[in-house]
């Protein structure tokens, strides 16, 4: 885990703007300025179709957006992954090959697996096991510990918690608030109690616009219809 | 574990997955061509032809997994490789698998 070792000593901060994307006549992100701080939770909520995934996707990187600006403390990074130590990203499909087994998929991300897994020690028999022989949930959960202890600045999770068992999401849930110490986190999920309940910042996608929530979220969360009154 | 170390582990585990229509190409081009030149006496100057026309099949295989894996580079991705650097390896990889395989048959055959 030496990638990551010249990272400055102070909070990094990564910011996205410039993000303008339309699916045929209909502008799916428009006005978007989203700002993660390491040490921070921070939750992009939306409706379905809303730009949730291609938003987290442009700020990976992975797909290529015309004056989509991706900065960390001010320096220019586009596409952001090819920066090592800089993020990751969990998408909402599977991330691993089915082929690969837990094990070598964690040596590859540089990640200790035991440590990495301590507080679920059922997944311990399964460190030989490939990916596709494993459950969905226990798939997904080792793809969010892997990605979330990889020594990264920032890690950009879509849908974390989906296919997860209850007692699992409390568990990871609090793995996620441990970590922030060292990295900063974009979370994006419907299950919006944990959400919630861990995210330092809360954005809406709002008809493409990106809208920071301050004060009642949850209220404010009900007037833009995310929410039933 | 070192970036260039890990990217190179990287190309390896992704030319696993195409490797079995690729190394098919492959074996095509060689026992259905390399094989009988040789012993009919005529394989001298038909390497580059060959591996030209091996080098011209990765389009195809590009293409078949595009469309059939759509999501499989996103491991990848978070291990800094992007998709251009992957087929640049796989393309090399498979390349200098073939050009091997058909020197190894013109020096034993």
């Amino acid at each position: 885990m030496s990638r990551n070792s010249d990272k400055p000593a102070g909070p990094q901060v990564l910011e996205a703007d410039g993000i303008r994307i339309v699916f045929g006549e209909r502008q799916v992100l428009g006005s978007v300025y989203l700002r993660v701080q390491t040490g921070q939770i921070v939750g992009l909520l939306g409706r379905n179709g809303s730009g949730k995934s291609v938003l987290l996707q442009t700020i990976f990187g992975a797909r290529a957006v015309a004056d989509a600006s991706v900065r960390v403390n001010g320096r220019h990074v586009v596409p952001a992954f090819r920066h090592p130590g800089l993020l990751n990203y969990l998408p909402q499909e599977p991330l691993f090959p089915p082929s690969l087994t837990l094990a070598r998929a964690a040596r590859l991300l540089g990640v200790d697996i035991e440590s990495a897994t301590a507080r679920f020690p059922e997944l311990r028999s399964q460190f030989g096991s490939r990916v596709g022989e494993l459950s969905g949930g226990s798939a997904r959960l080792v793809q969010a510990l892997l990605l979330l202890h990889a020594d990264t600045a920032f890690s950009l999770f879509d849908e974390p918690f989906s296919g997860v068992m209850p007692v699992h999401v409390e568990t990871l849930a609090e793995e996620m608030q441990r970590l922030k110490q060292h990295k900063g986190l974009l979370i994006t999920d419907h299950r919006y109690t944990e959400v919630l309940s861990i995210c330092d910042v809360v954005y809406l996608l709002h008809q493409g616009r990106l809208l920071r929530l301050d004060g009642d979220v949850r209220e404010q969360l009900r007037d833009y219809g995310y929410l039933v009154s | 574990m070192p970036i260039l170390a890990t990217q190179l582990r990287a190309v390896a585990l992704f030319y696993r997955g195409v490797a079995p229509f690729m190394l098919g190409v492959s074996a095509l081009i060689l026992l259905a061509v390399l094989l009988p030149a040789i012993r009919e006496g005529w394989s001298g100057g038909l390497l580059p032809g060959l591996l030209l026309t091996k080098l011209a099949t990765a389009p195809v295989v590009w293409y078949l997994s595009e469309q059939l894996r759509p999501g499989q580079y996103w491991f990848y991705y978070n291990l800094n490789v992007s998709r251009r650097r992957l087929w640049t390896g796989v393309v090399a990889l498979d390349g200098g698998l073939f050009l091997g395989a058909a020197l190894l048959m013109r020096t034993v055959l």
